[in-house]
């Protein structure tokens, strides 16, 4: 299980763009292929239209999974440029390869239920992606997942729970990001308060929006460590591409 | 673009560019005195008023009719019986311990291990059909669009997440005759099998109640998951199953009435009738803990085709502004894209409980809006738990 992400840009050699990313016991595959021509019903006079395939790690895809395409989809709509392509289509397909396996949880295979835990990884890789394809973009978008977990009449925050932390978790987050530090998605659910939401924007806010020291400002409260749970969401992005750039520069 | 010169009817205009119109509404320009409203004259924080009609089905055991303007929803809640025989990967140990363990069962009422039974044998199946010609979008002879598969996803997943239904409710007992006599009626059979201790001759788990809810939109106008769910809420506590008793001989459960005693042949058609001998079939109440109500807002923008780009859209003031409107009609969800659904659960007191935050589509609603919006959900719950009653 990776607790650090890991990423490769342009793994596929067919595709326009392709990434492979895995964190938190879950890998996924995006390979993104645009703009291009859009089929007749797809097909929107003003805007690109953006298709999102999900497909699970076993079996065909089901309800749950048209609900994460629906998610992605309109937040991916957000970040592409889609008003410059008009009647384009741009299309993500998102193989998951690994999901974290749970010796303490009867698994069944096709479940019906939301899932949450999976969206950052579908979300970073779908960004990559598109990073890898060059499709235009206003922003770039960074997301993670906070559970609340009841601990002898305390509450934890436990940033990328793991399924048994899911089980116990009282309520469950997905917060993505954009690179203006806007929020772009939140979906939650459990039980909670307002105050308790919030205590959890602050946490996914300091894993997605943390200022990179190449921004103007340095930020010195960067160096406690002790607030480190979770990493960098957007310096890991950052440093991914530069670090395929300078690959693919380096016959210059 | 100057309106009155135009010789359109109100009505063309609204289907020629309804952006403007919706937003000319909102925004009324000077010379004229209108006050802001929507197209469909609410106010942007007025919701349509709900109207629940709960018990019109006779076939099913509860049942709710829940309009809310032009949208109108029919919920079916039916009750079937699942023998633990028949469930694949049952795992007895699980549920006896978890009966008797008394602290274990705390735990799950705080964690989320007690929804593991209901999960696993798929105790809980809603399913939402949209029928044809509810709305314009949907044709004859197609696959379950995305909207009923996305809305049969967020309403299971709010179902286990909020713990509506209580597993220990659904389970049906059989108590071996040696341990206590077998003419006995339900409550005292319960009562005895939580004093029971264990050993094999105690009560024994012998099947469950699997809760069919079936959801048919009869007519769609706009926000479908806040009248799914308040359909779903009101059929459930409008559920009333019947009394069963467990025949080992039969491996089947049987109807208990006040007369004499009905019985079917099948454990599936124990309760397939529940409209007949409707007098003489005891029932009991489903029970359903507290009432968490979804409250659904669409983020309306100034612009029509969204800022080209977002650090451009902070510098202009003008053409920035957003509205934020409460329970949308189909041409306003048309109309934005960022919408936000919030389900809150007041009837515990004190402080509001949140059970669930969608928001997705665009980056307007941030931090202060859905802080601010946890309010808007509080007013809506009241109207809907008056509505209720």
């Amino acid at each position: 299980m990776t607790v650090i992400p890991e990423a490769t840009l342009s793994v596929l050699p067919r595709a326009d763009g392709s990434a492979r990313y895995a964190h938190a016991g879950y890998t996924v595959t995006a390979s993104v292929n645009g703009p291009i021509e859009a089929q007749r019903r797809d097909e929107h006079a003003f805007e690109a239209h953006v298709d999102v395939v999900v497909r699970p790690a076993a079996g065909t895809g089901g309800t749950r999974e048209r609900h994460l395409e629906s998610i992605l989809e309109s937040s991916l709509t957000q970040l592409i440029l889609v008003k410059s392509f008009p009647r384009q289509l741009i299309q993500i397909v998102l193989q998951i390869e690994t999901t974290p396996d749970n010796d303490y949880v009867n698994t069944k295979l096709v479940q019906a239920s939301l899932n949450f835990p999976i969206v950052p990884s579908l979300l970073q890789a779908a960004v990559l992606g598109l990073i890898s394809a060059a499709v235009p973009m206003r922003a770039t978008a960074t997301a993670s997942v906070v559970a609340v977990v009841p601990q002898e009449e305390t509450k934890r925050l436990v940033v990328d729970p793991s399924p048994r932390d899911l089980e116990q978790a009282q309520s469950v987050h997905v917060l993505a990001f954009t690179s203006y530090d806007e929020l772009l998605l939140a979906e939650s659910e459990g039980d909670f308060t307002v105050k308790e939401w919030d205590g959890v924007y602050e946490a996914a806010l300091k894993i997605c929006c943390r200022p990179t020291s190449t921004k103007a400002g340095i930020n010195v409260m960067l160096d406690d460590s002790e607030d480190a749970a979770g990493s960098d969401m957007r310096q890991f992005l950052r440093s991914t591409v530069e670090a395929k750039v300078a690959a693919d520069l380096y016959w210059k | 673009m100057a309106a009155p010169s135009m010789s359109f009817p109100r009505a063309v205009f609204a289907k020629l560019s309804p952006h403007p119109y919706l937003l000319r509404t909102l925004a009324p320009q000077p010379p004229s005195d209108a006050a802001a409203s929507r197209t469909n004259g609410r106010a942007p924080h007025e919701a349509r008023p709900v109207h629940i009609h709960t018990s019109s089905l006779s076939h099913a055991h509860g049942s709710a009719l829940v309009r809310t303007g032009d949208t109108t929803v029919i919920c079916g809640v039916r009750g079937e019986v699942l023998p633990v025989a028949n469930i694949p990967q049952y795992r007895p140990q699980a549920t006896q311990q978890q009966q008797q363990d008394d602290s274990h069962e705390r735990a799950d009422e705080r964690g989320g291990l007690g929804r593991g039974e209901l999960k696993d044998y798929d105790l809980l199946v809603p399913n939402i059909e949209l029928a044809t010609g509810c709305a314009p979008q949907f044709l004859p002879g197609v696959p379950p669009t995305t909207l009923a598969q996305t809305l049969s996803t967020r309403v299971y997943s709010l179902l286990h997440s909020c713990r509506v239904v209580d597993p220990k409710s659904l389970r049906i007992w059989y108590t071996p005759p040696t341990a206590v006599g077998d003419e006995m009626d339900t409550e005292e059979q319960q009562r005895q099998q939580e004093e029971a201790d264990d050993g094999d001759d105690g009560p024994q788990l012998a099947a469950y109640w699997v809760l069919y809810i079936d959801l048919l939109f009869v007519s769609l106008d706009g926000n479908p998951f806040d009248a799914a769910w308040t359909a779903v809420m009101a059929a459930l506590r409008d559920t009333k199953l019947p009394a069963v008793r467990w025949d080992p001989d039969r491996q089947a459960a049987v109807l208990q009435s006040y007369s004499q005693p009905t019985t079917t042949t099948t454990a599936t058609a124990a309760a397939a009738v529940p409209g007949q001998d409707k007098n003489s079939v005891k029932t009991t109440p489903l029970p359903v803990a507290g009432l968490p109500v979804a409250c659904t807002a669409a983020m309306f923008p100034e612009k029509e085709h969204g800022g080209e780009s977002m650090a451009a859209s902070a510098e202009a003031t003008v053409g920035n502004r957003h509205w934020i409107l409460l329970d949308p009609d189909r041409s306003e969800e048309t109309l934005c894209s960022e919408t936000i659904t919030m389900v809150v659960d007041c009837s515990e007191g004190g402080e509001t409980r949140i059970k669930s935050i969608e928001k997705q589509g665009g980056v307007v609603i941030g931090r202060e809006l859905i802080r601010g919006f946890a309010g808007v959900a509080e007013k809506r719950w009241k109207e809907v738990r008056d509505a209720m009653q």
